[in-house]
């Protein structure tokens, strides 16, 4: 018996790494996401940030010359977002103040939750201690993502991960993680485009986060060699990408003339 | 009055329902500080009702007495101080603390330490030559020294050695001060080991070498000690791991969840110090 094949309806979109790099854009991005809008095709860009709120990720990609609508990006913090209100949620919010436009309506007085992304300002033993003493009283710990680490101008830095582990540690307890590599929130993502998983591929630079997050939630799932992509990172990933492309215009490519 | 009573029913028969008559054996005692003697916070902190007197009960007694403390927020000699202010018969040499066994370590592996400790436990590191770039780390409870630059600071250094030495005194999560349950170094042990992917190595409790220390030290066998502390984990679970029996306190850092954990069953449980020892010099006297 034959299987059906799916017919391709959505394409998830990194940003950082796969349509840009700081303030770089990858060459020949802008002409190709053009193009893909031409097709059949719903898209949706899916980034990790913790630290950037849509509507600085959106002038920033605009500023760059993409053709993005605010609407079209879905970030951890808008899946964190989700989740406090789904959960009536009263987060205690350890972000940075731009981050915290994404909460803008939410009602953060005697908190019973807290949610954690990259926040320096807050990863101090007072307020860790206080995110602590709610934890261990019962409040939901929400991570935006785990990150271990990061590159900062002046070498490597922690990213919020430890924080979260420090939490758990303390508390006993185990964060829900919103973000990338979470199946939830691909799901989330094309919950928004009425798509499901057989129906979409991921492109993105990260293997783990990316791709093989992706394809765990039933997605297919396209690398692209730029960005934080190392030589080898398509070996260490398993199931192997659906396909891996030099960058995100031969993902485009690949896509019209392969996946449609 | 007939609650109390109720109570110390319950003690008793949790304490001898465990086949050994262990109290009546007993040779020495083994104390942890915060928590049991007294709960740190502003000042010296505050001793625990009932406490002082019990220390100096159980001197009198002929039982052998030692402090075995995770405290790694001031010296040795700090602590002791501080708590003979607040009334307690307490020497240094009775005192066992994890910093002797993390500059033993550095030492013999002749490392160059980053300190992630509390500015007023660096003294007890003054054998090291803090200023050659650093190969290992040495956490301890720094509390408010716990900033992201000085964390950001020790995991550079591990993340750039190919075997990176993270050596922790002790793994606690929480302890209690005056105004409330504070984060313990564990917490932040657990943050390095993620973030450089690495595994601590802890010295102080619940290490087995560290109760083991402290009984070589009385003279006795390990069965015929036992350890009374406020912390399930590292202090009842790391005593009975080698042999020597352990009584929870409801004072410090105790909650209720304890009394039904799934893995560490203490051979009692009591109220406070004072309690224990009523029991302890009870079937002692016998």
């Amino acid at each position: 018996m034959m299987a059906v094949r799916a017919v391709l309806r959505a394409v998830l979109i990194d940003l950082s790494g796969t349509l840009h790099i700081e303030d770089t854009i990858v060459p020949g991005a802008v002409a190709a996401l053009a193009r893909l809008r031409s097709a059949p095709v719903k898209i949706k860009f899916v980034t990790n940030t913790t630290k950037e709120s849509v509507s600085t990720l959106h002038q920033r990609l605009q500023k760059l010359g993409f053709d993005i609508g605010v609407g079209e990006i879905f970030s951890s913090l808008t899946a964190a977002r989700n989740v406090v209100i789904e959960g009536a949620l009263r987060p205690m919010l350890l972000l940075q103040e731009d981050a915290m436009r994404d909460f803008e309506g939410i009602s953060i007085d005697s908190p019973n939750s807290v949610v954690v992304g990259l926040s320096p300002d807050n990863f101090n033993y007072a307020t860790l201690n206080s995110a602590f003493r709610l934890v261990l009283d019962g409040a939901k710990l929400i991570a935006i993502h785990k990150a271990r680490y990061f590159k900062r101008l002046d070498g490597l830095a922690l990213g919020p991960g430890p924080f979260v582990e420090a939490l758990e540690y303390a508390s006993g307890t185990k964060a829900s993680v919103v973000g990338k590599p979470e199946k939830t929130f691909f799901l989330e993502a094309l919950r928004s485009l009425g798509c499901s998983p057989q129906d979409a591929v991921m492109i993105g630079d990260d293997a783990r986060d990316d791709v093989h997050g992706a394809m765990a939630a039933g997605l297919q799932g396209i690398l692209v060699k730029t960005g934080k992509y190392r030589h080898g990172d398509e070996d260490r990933i398993q199931p192997g990408a659906t396909a891996v492309c030099r960058d995100f215009p031969e993902a485009v490519e690949h896509i019209l003339s392969k996946m449609l | 009055m007939r609650r109390c009573v109720t109570h110390k029913l319950i003690i008793k028969l949790i304490m001898t329902s465990r086949g050994d008559d262990w109290s009546s054996n007993l040779q020495g005692v083994l104390l942890d500080i915060s928590g049991v003697l007294y709960d740190s916070g502003e000042g010296d902190g505050t001793p625990i009702a009932g406490s002082i007197d019990a220390v100096k009960r159980l001197k009198s007694s002929g039982l052998k007495v030692r402090f075995c403390t995770n405290e790694s927020q001031c010296t040795r000699q700090y602590l002791v101080d501080k708590l003979r202010r607040l009334g307690f018969d307490i020497n240094l040499n009775e005192v066992f603390s994890p910093a002797p066994a993390a500059c033993q370590l550095v030492r013999e592996r002749k490392l160059h330490p980053y300190l992630l400790v509390h500015p007023d436990a660096v003294p007890d590191f003054s054998e090291f030559d803090l200023e050659l770039t650093p190969d290992c780390v040495v956490i301890g409870d720094a509390a408010v020294s716990f900033t992201y630059e000085r964390l950001n600071a020790a995991f550079r250094v591990l993340i750039g050695q190919e075997n990176p030495v993270l050596i922790s005194m002790g793994k606690g999560r929480y302890y209690k001060e005056t105004d409330g349950l504070m984060m313990d170094v564990g917490c932040f042990m657990a943050a390095l080991e993620y973030a450089a992917g690495c595994k601590a190595e802890v010295v102080g409790k619940p290490a087995k070498g560290f109760f083991l220390g402290a009984v070589k030290d009385m003279g006795i066998q390990p069965q015929h000690a036992v350890m009374i502390g406020d912390d399930l984990v590292n202090d009842i679970g790391g005593a009975q791991s080698c042999g020597i029996k352990g009584v929870q306190v409801r004072t410090g850092k105790f909650r209720p969840s304890d009394e039904s954990h799934p893995t560490v069953k203490p051979d009692g449980f009591v109220d406070n110090l004072a309690q224990a020892v009523d029991f302890l010099l009870k079937d002692h006297a016998q």
